[in-house]
């Protein structure tokens, strides 16, 4: 009995601790930040990051230049419409300004986020200040806030983009950016303010008040906290949005000229009848890059949408 | 009726009398009337808009010739023979010069007409060229020249007419009435015409000699409807062409060119890159080129060159263009561009066999470009004038970076993947090149003759083809507008004018003056180029291999190598060759469109 109950309360210790290891595992992948939608969606985008990074110091990104490669050549193991075949020298392939297609996709898919996440940062940082501004504060600023994001939302984006980059010619990464973001802050300001609206009313913010915290502290102290996965959520949407706008600017021959984007790449396949040529290394492979980026954003957004939102976790 | 399938019935009445209203004022008049079968027509491609199809003055700016008005429905005096170097009459029977090529008589065939039916005859050759000579309206580059020749245009009888020019010209009769290059001189009918503002007459409904009339006009295509009561066919000059209809289009971007010939939707075909060509052949077996096989493209007269704004600095110095000459690699634009189909040029001209004898003078004084770069010399030059290397691999003075704007033409791939090339050079060798892509229009319009560009990328000195001075004279200061003023007849637009110039402009006027064939000549033009040369207000860079696709599914007859009566420049005023040239062919049996 004693030896029973000496190894009973070994047993017990023992797989309490596994348990409670258990638990603390179980509880660490509970946690609404873990789930798979937003790790997998995470990774993809951090994949792309590191390919564009590492992928600087492994092959000569001087590469994506004119003239610094043969032409039309396939990627190894294929044949081009001459009959020549692809060369390791240049594993995915080069296009008809010798521009080396793997170099191309090092520089410019980070490129292609950069823009994204600039457009998004501005975008988002002025929708948080007039979107909180509207819905706290209220009144003529309320009503002017509004009044303008629900005009601003009505005008076509790549329209004035078009004709405002037809006027000044060419423009770097940097300022594709910030072009872009002057159309991605009027849907975060509404969202933002019909957030700030419901969560007006609620007790802390009136004990904030109460206590006679400042509206400063109180819109950034105290409410913007509880609205960061949702924040993150509408980063990510914009980042897309801007990305998809990008893109299409590029793919008119907008935007970056010298600088690759994964836009631009594909604009000079269409425009040097990639298709018609066979040469699908030169639209294919953008394209293919350019899909799997969305779908990396859309992970995290719907990740970032089970956090914000409790119902959406399943059980 | 219910109420409900009442107010149903009242809704639709009203949105289709509405749709009526709505529609009414947009009914073109002029829409093509009777229609006219694939295989009667031919279909040509356009590589810019019309910007204004409604107006064919087309001694003012725009498109107002290339888009089927002098290949239809405008005809020439003469059409030089790129192939025997003659003239071939046309409207013109013969012109000849009296001993000091300063009076030359022209004589007219008789029995040609209008197609409104009246006579065309000396009165129209004598008021165009009145109106030319009295008119400061006018800009387009034909008539420019002309204007800036006659001194007095006489009729002798109803079919001679007599030039006084102001100097001596050998060249006259082809320069001006032989499609030397692109179009020619073009007569008027005095009937419509008079009475009329040169500067802002529209000349719509426009009509011709031409054996087709105008049928309408948006601004991405144009038509033309044969005209069976043409003079040609009455007189025995001529049949009457096949072709019953003949489209302009602009097909856009190469791709949609390309798309189009391959499923034989176009006959005729602007420039594509090489490879394009390769692909569309191996899809469609009927579309060809000048040449059946590699370098398929027929050499353009025009050869390619940097124009240099000498006004704007730092590039009015002299030495600093040299630089510019010096990071150029010929052979790169070559082997990217044109795909290995051309050859650098040695001096500013053609190199057709005719104009052997110049370019062997100038490369034998030593002054032609050598094909590949030289970084290193344009380095020194830009030390010497004070610039020095950043970190950023960017020449600097006094903190402001070398920088250059290279203008490119929109309407042609290979202009602007050209310039993207010229860009990364110049890039490379610490010069902070950009391009900026300007469209046809503007660029043909306001900012080459207007002077408002650093460098750009064009063909300024075309002209030449069997003798020198026709491109040589273009860089003469005989007439140099200040920036901002309209270059007259694109020439000198960067505005060189130097002491220099003075002097080169004494030995061009002097080879001006010579009889073709005068063997002074190579001598001259060589004394002549050394100012080029030196002073460098542009920068020869390849001869152009144009890669002109025909499509042989619904008609045969197109100019090739094997086959040269023309040279198969579409868009030229010689076109009328091209068109009385084609038979239709047997659409069923050459058809294997994959």
């Amino acid at each position: 009995m004693a030896d029973a109950t000496g190894m009973g309360g070994v047993v017990s210790d023992a797989d309490e601790k596994a348990a409670r290891r258990r638990a603390k595992r179980l509880k660490r992948f509970d946690s609404p930040w873990m789930n798979p939608k937003l790790l997998t969606g995470a990774g993809i985008i951090v994949g792309i990051l590191l390919f564009g990074l590492l992928g600087r110091f492994l092959w000569d990104p001087e590469l994506v230049f004119i003239g610094s490669a043969p032409l039309n050549l396939p990627p190894v193991g294929f044949e081009n419409l001459r009959g020549e075949p692809g060369s390791p020298a240049h594993p995915l392939g080069t296009q008809s300004s010798g521009r080396d297609m793997l170099a191309l996709m090092i520089v410019g898919a980070p490129n292609t986020l950069f823009i994204g996440v600039i457009a998004s940062l501005i975008g988002m940082t002025i929708g948080i200040l007039l979107g909180f501004s509207a819905g706290f504060i209220g009144g003529r600023t309320d009503d002017v806030i509004r009044v303008l994001s629900d005009v601003m939302i009505t005008i076509p984006p790549l329209m004035v983009l078009i004709v405002f980059q037809t006027s000044i010619g060419e423009i770097g990464i940097l300022m594709m950016g910030v072009l872009l973001s002057g159309f991605m802050w009027q849907s975060p300001t509404r969202l933002i303010r019909a957030q700030v609206l419901s969560m007006r009313q609620s007790g802390y913010v009136r004990m904030a008040k109460l206590s006679g915290a400042s509206t400063f502290d109180i819109m950034f102290k105290e409410m913007l906290p509880n609205l960061v996965p949702y924040l993150f959520g509408s980063f990510i949407a914009i980042a897309t949005t801007a990305i998809v706008t990008a893109v299409g600017l590029e793919t008119l021959g907008l935007g970056p000229q010298r600088v690759p984007t994964l836009g631009r790449v594909i604009y000079e396949a269409i425009d040097s009848a990639a298709l018609l040529r066979n040469m699908w290394w030169w639209w294919g492979i953008p394209t293919a890059l350019l899909a799997t980026m969305f779908v990396g954003l859309l992970l995290v957004n719907l990740g970032l949408d089970e956090v914000a939102n409790p119902k959406l976790r399943k059980v | 009726m219910a109420p409900r399938t009442r107010r149903v019935a009242w809704g639709l009445a009203a949105i289709i009398t509405l749709a009526g209203l709505i529609a009414i004022p947009y009914h073109d008049p002029e829409s093509p009337g009777a229609r006219i079968a694939r295989e009667d027509t031919v279909i040509f491609d356009l590589d810019r808009s019309i910007k204004n199809p409604r107006n064919f003055n087309w001694l003012t700016p725009g498109v107002k010739r290339l888009h089927g008005a002098h290949q239809a429905m405008w005809e020439p005096l003469f059409v030089l023979s790129y192939a025997t170097g003659e003239l071939e009459p046309w409207l013109g029977l013969q012109i000849v010069g009296n001993d000091t090529h300063d009076v030359w008589t022209l004589s007219l065939r008789r029995g040609v007409r209008w197609s409104d039916g009246e006579a065309f005859d000396a009165d129209d050759v004598v008021f165009t060229a009145d109106m030319v000579r009295d008119s400061d309206a006018i800009s387009a580059r034909e008539a420019i020249r002309f204007k800036a020749q006659i001194a007095e245009t006489r009729k002798i009888d109803s079919h001679t007419v007599e030039f006084r020019l102001q100097k001596p010209n050998p060249s006259f009769h082809v320069e001006n009435f032989g499609v030397l290059n692109f179009s020619s001189f073009l007569v008027m009918p005095e009937h419509v015409w008079r009475g009329q503002d040169v500067g802002s007459f529209d000349f719509y409904p426009p009509i011709g000699t031409g054996p087709y009339v105008f049928g309408s006009a948006t601004s991405q295509r144009a038509i033309w409807d044969r005209n069976d009561d043409w003079w040609g066919a009455d007189t025995g000059f001529r049949d009457l062409p096949q072709p019953k209809r003949l489209i302009w289009i602009e097909s856009g971007g190469q791709e949609n060119r390309a798309q189009l010939l391959r499923r034989n939707q176009l006959d005729a075909g602007q420039h594509l890159a090489l490879g394009i060509f390769e692909a569309i052949q191996a899809k469609n077996p009927n579309v060809i080129a000048w040449h059946s096989g590699f370098p398929y493209g027929w050499t353009d007269p025009c050869p390619r060159q940097l124009e240099i704004n000498t006004t704007v600095p730092p590039w009015d110095d002299a030495e600093m263009r040299r630089a510019v000459a010096h990071i150029v690699d010929r052979q790169q634009i070559i082997d990217i561009v044109y795909e290995g189909s051309t050859v650098p040029s040695k001096s500013m001209f053609v190199q057709y066999g005719a104009m052997q004898p110049f370019i062997d003078a100038v490369s034998n004084a030593g002054y032609s470009l050598p094909t590949t770069a030289n970084v290193d010399a344009a380095h020194a030059i830009f030390e010497s004038r004070g610039y020095r290397l950043d970190d950023d691999g960017t020449y600097r003075r006094d903190g402001e970076p070398l920088a250059v704007r290279i203008l490119a033409n929109t309407a042609s791939a290979e202009t602007t993947g050209t310039v993207d090339l010229l860009v990364e050079q110049l890039q490379r060798a610490g010069v902070d090149a950009r391009s900026v892509p300007v469209e046809d229009g503007v660029f043909w319009g306001e900012v080459i003759p207007l002077g408002d560009y650093e460098m750009s990328y064009s063909w300024l000195s075309c002209g030449s083809v069997n003798e020198p001075w026709a491109s040589m004279s273009r860089y003469t200061n005989s007439a140099i507008a200040p920036v901002g003023e309209r270059a007259p007849g694109y020439n000198n637009t960067g505005r060189w004018d130097t002491d220099a110039t003075s002097q080169y402009t004494a030995i061009v006027d002097r080879i001006g003056r010579l009889s073709l064939g005068d063997p002074q000549i190579p001598g001259l033009v060589a004394n002549a180029y050394q100012h080029l040369y030196t002073e460098m207000p542009f920068v020869p860079l390849v001869q152009a291999s144009k890669v002109l696709s025909f499509n042989t599914t619904y008609w045969t007859g197109w100019p090739t190598a094997d086959r040269f009566y023309v040279h198969p420049m579409h868009w030229w005023n010689s076109t009328h060759l091209i068109i009385h040239g084609l038979e239709r062919a047997d659409a069923g049996k050459s058809s294997h469109v994959k």
